[in-house]
C-alpha cells in the first residue's frame, strides 16, 4: 500500500509519460508524412494533418501533466528536489532547453503548414524530432541515476555534493540500456497505435480516398512494428541484466519468478506487474502475428482491423506498466540502490566503480544527508521494508511527505480539480479534436477568412 | 560605484542575469495570454450583443494570436520552473515545503488555460457564440488565477508575511533596534531549552504574544538569514549562532532519552546521534535545519498553510498591478497590429473588410486608453504605496533620496508632493538612502552575507523614472488615440483634438498610426523595467528579510560559458517566436488544401 503522495505522483506520471512516448514516435512520424506528401504522395498530406492534430493535443496533455508531476514532486518532497536541484544541473538543463525547442517546434510546424517555404518546414520537423530524442536523454539520466547515483561526488572543501557528469553518463550501467529501451519503446508504440487506428479507420472512412490513405498508413508502419516488438525483447532483456546491480530493486521484479541476484529476497514485490507487461506484450506479438500478414497482402478483414486497434491500446497501457514497473519495483526509495548499499548487498568498495567518490571523512555526512531525503513514505509498508532490511535506525521517525501538502483540503482541492479537468480534456480531445467536424455555417466562414 | 558594478557586487550575478531573461521572456510572452483571452471574451460579448459579424472576427483573431503564443508561454514556464529548480535549488525547496500551496494550485488554473483555450480554439466551428463566450470567460479565468497563483509567491518574496519594516513615515528609523523583523511562532517545547534573555538583549528578539502551542516573536532579518545560511549549509547547532543562545543549564538537566525525543521530533534519525555522550553533546548534534524548520512550519501552520502567501502585504497591490500590465500591453500591441492593417489599407480594399479593420482599432483605442489609466491612477499607486510602507529600502532608492546622486524626483520637485502620495500625508518624510545602515542585514557574529552593501542599488532610481516616463508618454499617446476615435460622439473632443491640430475622422492620420507599433514596444519595455525595479530592488534579499540571494543559490553554479549558451539559446527562441508569430499571423498565409 503507498500513501497519496507517491499515488498523485504516479497518476500524474503515468498520464505524462504515456502521452510523452506517443510524442517521441509522432515527432518522427509527422514530419516523414509529410516529406511524402509532398513528394508525391498526395493522400498522406491528410493523414500528416490528422496526426499532428492529435500530436499538438497530446503533447499538451503530456506537457500539463509533466509539470503537475514537478509540481508535486515540489510539495511533497521539497528536501529531495532541493538536493536533486544542487547535482543535476547538466542532465536536467539539457532535457529542458530541448524541451523549449520541442514546444517550439511543435508551434512552428503546426501553424506554420504551408506558411514557410518547404526546406523551413522540413527543418522545423527536423527539430521536431532531434528534441524529442534529446528530451529523454537527459531526462533518463536522472532516472539511471536514481538506480544507481553514478558520478556523484562529495567535494570536502566546499562541504557540497556534485555530479560528475561523464562518470554519471559512462558509468551508470543502466543508463544507456533504459535510454534505448525507452526510444525504441516510444517508436514501436506509436507504430502500433498509428498503424492501429489506420487499420481500423480503413472501415469505418466516409470517402474512397479516405480508405485508400488509412490503408497505405497502416501497411507502412506494419513491419516497423514487427521488428520493434523484437527489439523490445531483446532490450528488455538487456535493462534487466543492467539491473543485477541493483540487487533491491531487481529481486522485486524478479526474485519470486525465480530469478534473483544477493540474497535474492523481494521486500516489495511487484512480480505481478512484470508478468502483466508480459501478457501484454505477447497481446501485441499474437496481434502483429495474425493480422499483420493479413493487412500487408491485402486480405484485411474488420476483425483484424479491430484486433490491431486493441493492439495498439495495449501498447500504450504497456508503456504505463512498464513505468510503474521500474518505479515501484524501488519503492518506498527514490534512489534504488541506496537500501542495498545500506544493508550491505551492494558493498562500498563497488562504489568507486560507477565513479561515485564519496571520501571516507565525508561518510557520515553523505549518509545523513541521503537518508534524509530518500524515503518516498512512512506507511506500515515501508516500516515493514526497513524493520526487514535492518535499515529502520538510519531513518529519520518524522514523514518524508511534506504532511501540510497532503491535508485533507488540498487531497480533497486534488481530486476534485483532476476530476474536472480531465473530463473536460476527455471532452476536448474527445468531441473537439477528433470528432468529425459539424460546423456551424457561419463560422467557417468566418474561421476560413484571412486575417 | 557604477550602476553594473553594484549590481554585479551582489552574489551570483550570471544566475540572476539569466533568470531574468528566462522570467523575462515568459513574462513578454504570458501578457498576452492573460489580455488577449480577455479581449476576446469582450469581443465575444459585443458579437452576441450586437450580431454584428466583425465582432466575431475579431475574437479569432485574438484567439489566433494568443494561441500560438501559448504553447511557446507553456514551454517558457516549464523553463522557469526547472530553471528555478536548478539555478536557485534552496529556494525552490524553501518553497516548496514552506510555501508551497499557491504553486500547487497553479497547477490546476494551468490546466484550466490549457483545457479551455484549447477548447476556444479548436472548438471555434463546432460550438455556439455563447458557449465560446463561456469558454473564453473560463480560459482568462484560468490564466488570471494562474497569474495570482504565481504572484502571491513573488509577493511573499517582496514582503513575507509577517514582516515588520525598519522605517515609520514620520522619520523614524528602526534598524539600530534589530529591523526589519520577521515574526515567526516559536514552539513551546523549544522555548525552554534557550535562553530568551541573552535572545531579547543581544540579539534584539521582541516576545510578541504567546499562543497555545508557540511563542509569538519577532526576530531581526539578520538573525533570520544567518539561521537560513546554517541550515542550507548543513551546519549543526554546535557550530551556529545559537550556541550563543542555548540554556545549557537546562539542557545538562535534562536525560539522553528525552533530548533523543527531542531529535526525533525534529526528524533527527537516532543513527546519527550515536557518538554524543552528554545531553548537550546531544542536543548541540542537531543540524540548524531541523531546528528552523521545526519553528518555520509552526509558524506556516499558524499563519495558515493555504493562504499564508496571500496574506502577503503587498500581494493586493501586485495582482492589481501586474494583471493592469498585461492588459496594457495586451491593448497596446492589438492596437499596434490593426494600425498596420489600416496603414497598408489598399484603397479598393473590401468595405467590409475596412469596416471591421477600423472597429477593432477603435475598441483597442479605447481598451488600451482606459487600462493605462487603470495603471496609472489605481494600480500603480497602490503599488508604490505599498513598496513604501513594505520595502522601505528599495523606496528609498527609487526615489533617489541620497545626496549624492542626482535626484530626478528633486530635479522634477516631485520629491515634495511624494509623501502625500505615498503615505498619504505631507507631514510624512521620505526615507533617505543615506540613513539606510550599508550593513543592516549582516549577522554582527559572522558578518554574512558576504555583500559590501546590504541596500539596494541607487541606480534603479533613473531605471524606475525611466519608466515612469514613458509610462506618463504612453498614457498621453493612448489618451489621444482614445479621444481620436470617438471624436464623433462628444463635440467637446472634437472642439478639443482641433484645438490642437489633430483634425480628421475618427481613424487617427498616418502620424499616430505609425507610432502604435513604437508604442506597442515601449509598453512591452515599461513592463520589464517594472520588473527590473520589483527584483533588483529587492538584492541582496532572495526573500526580503529571509534569505539572501547566495543562500538560494545552487551549490554547483554553471560556469559563466554555460549560462551565456543557454541565455544565447533562450534569446533565439525568442527571437525565432517573434518571427515566427509575424510569419503566421501577419503575412498572408495560402489556405489550408487539407
Amino acid at each position: 500500500m503507498v500513501g497519496l503522495a507517491p499515488a498523485f505522483l504516479a497518476l500524474t506520471f503515468g498520464l505524462h509519460i504515456t502521452m510523452v512516448n506517443l510524442g517521441i514516435g509522432l515527432a518522427w512520424i509527422v514530419p516523414y508524412l509529410k516529406w511524402r506528401a509532398d513528394r508525391g504522395e498526395k493522400e498522406l498530406e491528410g493523414v500528416a494533418r490528422a496526426l499532428m492534430r492529435f500530436y499538438a493535443a497530446t503533447y499538451g496533455v503530456a506537457g500539463v501533466f509533466g509539470t503537475a508531476f514537478t509540481v508535486f514532486l515540489l510539495s511533497y518532497y521539497p528536501h529531495f528536489l532541493g538536493f536533486a536541484g544542487d547535482i543535476t544541473m547538466i542532465p536536467f538543463g539539457l532535457a529542458i532547453m530541448m524541451i523549449v525547442l520541442h514546444f517550439f517546434s511543435i508551434s512552428a510546424y503546426w501553424y506554420g503548414w504551408d506558411r514557410w517555404s518547404r526546406k523551413t518546414h522540413y527543418f522545423i520537423g527536423f527539430l521536431l524530432g532531434t528534441s524529442a530524442l534529446l528530451i529523454p536523454l537527459g531526462f533518463r539520466a536522472v532516472f539511471a541515476f536514481l538506480n544507481i547515483p553514478a558520478g556523484l561526488g562529495y567535494d570536502l572543501v566546499h562541504h557540497k555534493f556534485y555530479l560528475d557528469v561523464t562518470a554519471a553518463l559512462t558509468k551508470n550501467p543502466t543508463y544507456w540500456p533504459l535510454y534505448i529501451k525507452s526510444i525504441v519503446a516510444a517508436f514501436t508504440t506509436t507504430f502500433l497505435v498509428v498503424m492501429g487506428t489506420y487499420a481500423y479507420k480503413y472501415f469505418i472512412a466516409e470517402s474512397e480516398e479516405e480508405r485508400a490513405a488509412a490503408l497505405k498508413t497502416a501497411k507502412m508502419f506494419a513491419k516497423p512494428a514487427a521488428i520493434g516488438l523484437g527489439l523490445m525483447l531483446i532490450l528488455g532483456l538487456w535493462y534487466a541484466f543492467s539491473l543485477e546491480n541493483v540487487p533491491y530493486k531487481f529481486n522485486n521484479v524478479f526474485a519470486s519468478l525465480g530469478w534473483s541476484v544477493g540474497e535474492g529476497k523481494a521486500y516489495y514485490n511487484v512480480s505481478w506487474l512484470f508478468v502483466l507487461k508480459i501478457l501484454f506484450y505477447l497481446f501485441q506479438v499474437v496481434a502483429v502475428a495474425y493480422a499483420v500478414p493479413a493487412l500487408l497482402k491485402g486480405r484485411l478483414t474488420k476483425t483484424h482491423g479491430k484486433i490491431l486497434l486493441y493492439a495498439g491500446v495495449v501498447a500504450i497501457i504497456t508503456i504505463a506498466a512498464g513505468e510503474y514497473l521500474n518505479a515501484f519495483s524501488q519503492y518506498p526509495f527514490f534512489v534504488a540502490v541506496w537500501p542495498d548499499i545500506l544493508s550491505k548487498q551492494v558493498p562500498l568498495s563497488k562504489l568507486a566503480s560507477y565513479g561515485i567518490h564519496i571520501p571516507a571523512q565525508a561518510l557520515p555526512t553523505v549518509v545523513n544527508t541521503v537518508n534524509s531525503v530518500v524515503l518516498l513514505d512512512n506507511t506500515p509498508t515501508t516500516h515493514h521494508i526497513l524493520q526487514a532490511m535492518g535499515i529502520a535506525k538510519f531513518f529519520p521517525q518524522t514523514s518524508p511527505v511534506n504532511q501540510i501538502a497532503v491535508e485533507g483540503p488540498v487531497v480533497a482541492l486534488t481530486v476534485g480539480f483532476l476530476a474536472f479537468l480531465l473530463i473536460a480534456a476527455a471532452y476536448l480531445v474527445f468531441y473537439i479534436l477528433l470528432w468529425p467536424s459539424k460546423a456551424k455555417a457561419e463560422q467557417v466562414v468566418e474561421a476560413e477568412e484571412q486575417y | 560605484m557604477s550602476a553594473v558594478a553594484h549590481w554585479s557586487s551582489y552574489p551570483a550575478a550570471g544566475d540572476r542575469l539569466l533568470s531574468f531573461i528566462g522570467i523575462e521572456i515568459h513574462w513578454a510572452i504570458l501578457q498576452y495570454v492573460l489580455g488577449l483571452p480577455f479581449m476576446a471574451f469582450i469581443a465575444l460579448l459585443l458579437y452576441l450583443r450586437s450580431k454584428d459579424k466583425a465582432w466575431m472576427r475579431f475574437a479569432r483573431t485574438l484567439t489566433k494570436g494568443f494561441i500560438i503564443v501559448f504553447a511557446v508561454g507553456a514551454a517558457t514556464g516549464t523553463t522557469v520552473e526547472f530553471g528555478l529548480v536548478l539555478l536557485w535549488p534552496h529556494l525552490t525547496e524553501a518553497a516548496g515545503r514552506y510555501i508551497y500551496f499557491p504553486l500547487y494550485a497553479e497547477i490546476f488554473a494551468f490546466l484550466m488555460e490549457v483545457v479551455f483555450l484549447y477548447m476556444l480554439w479548436y472548438g471555434w466551428n463546432k460550438l455556439s457564440p455563447k458557449a465560446l463566450a463561456a469558454i473564453a470567460f473560463l480560459g482568462f479565468l484560468g490564466a488570471w488565477y494562474s497569474a495570482s497563483m504565481i504572484l502571491s509567491v513573488n509577493s511573499y518574496m517582496v514582503a513575507p508575511t509577517g514582516v515588520m519594516p525598519a522605517y515609520k513615515p514620520s522619520g523614524v528609523y528602526l534598524y539600530s533596534q534589530g529591523y526589519p523583523k520577521i515574526q515567526v511562532y516559536m514552539p513551546k517545547d523549544l522555548v525552554p531549552l534557550l535562553n530568551v534573555t541573552a535572545l531579547k538583549t543581544a540579539a534584539h528578539v521582541d516576545i510578541l504574544g504567546v499562543a497555545s502551542d508557540s511563542v509569538k516573536v519577532a526576530i531581526p532579518s539578520s538573525v533570520v538569514q544567518e539561521l537560513v545560511r546554517e541550515a542550507w549549509s548543513g551546519v549543526k547547532l554546535q557550530n551556529s549562532v545559537l550556541i550563543h543562545f542555548v540554556n545549557k543549564t537546562t539542557v545538562q538537566h535534562l536525560t539522553l532519552e528525552q533530548v533523543q525525543a527531542i531529535a526525533a521530533k525534529l526528524g533527527v534519525p537516532t543513527a546519527s546521534l550515536a557518538g554524543a555522550k552528554t545531553p548537550v553533546e546531544m542536543l548541540l548534534s542537531i543540524p540548524v535545519k531541523n531546528v528552523l524548520d521545526y519553528i518555520l512550519i509552526t509558524t506556516v501552520k499558524h499563519i495558515g498553510f493555504m493562504s499564508i502567501t496571500f496574506k502577503s502585504p503587498v500581494y493586493p497591490a501586485t495582482l492589481m498591478h501586474t494583471i493592469g500590465s498585461a492588459l496594457t500591453v495586451s491593448g497596446f500591441t492589438v492596437l499596434a497590429g490593426y494600425a498596420l492593417r489600416l496603414l497598408r489599407m489598399p484603397e479598393n480594399a473590401d468595405p467590409e473588410y475596412r469596416r471591421y479593420i477600423e472597429k477593432a482599432f477603435k475598441f483597442a483605442a479605447i481598451f488600451a486608453a482606459l487600462v493605462i489609466a487603470y495603471q496609472g491612477f489605481i494600480a500603480g499607486h497602490e503599488m508604490g504605496r505599498a513598496v513604501a510602507y513594505w520595502n522601505p529600502e528599495k523606496f528609498a532608492a527609487i526615489e533617489g533620496t541620497s545626496e549624492h546622486i542626482l535626484s530626478l524626483s528633486k530635479l522634477l520637485h516631485t520629491d515634495k508632493i511624494m509623501p502625500l502620495i505615498a503615505y498619504g500625508s505631507m507631514n510624512a518624510k521620505l526615507p533617505s538612502y543615506d540613513k539606510i545602515p550599508v550593513n543592516y542585514c549582516k549577522c554582527s557574529l559572522t558578518g554574512s552575507p558576504p555583500v559590501q552593501d546590504c541596500r539596494p542599488p541607487i541606480f534603479l532610481h533613473y531605471v524606475y523614472y525611466t519608466k515612469i516616463g514613458l509610462a506618463v508618454l504612453l498614457g498621453l499617446y493612448g489618451l489621444i488615440v482614445a479621444l481620436v476615435v470617438i471624436r464623433d460622439k462628444w463635440s467637446l473632443i472634437d472642439k478639443t483634438l482641433n484645438l490642437v491640430r489633430i483634425r480628421g475622422g475618427t481613424v487617427p492620420s498616418r502620424f499616430w498610426l505609425v507610432l502604435a507599433p513604437v508604442a506597442a514596444f515601449t509598453a512591452q519595455l515599461i513592463s520589464t523595467l517594472g520588473w527590473a525595479v520589483r527584483e533588483i530592488g529587492r538584492k541582496p534579499w532572495t526573500i526580503y528579510g529571509v534569505m539572501t540571494v547566495d543562500v538560494a543559490r545552487t551549490a554547483n553554479p554553471a560556469p559563466a560559458w554555460q549560462l551565456a549558451l543557454i541565455a544565447i539559446f533562450l534569446l533565439s527562441i525568442a527571437f525565432g517566436l517573434i518571427y515566427a508569430v509575424y510569419r503566421i499571423l501577419w503575412v498572408q498565409g495560402k489556405p489550408r488544401t487539407g
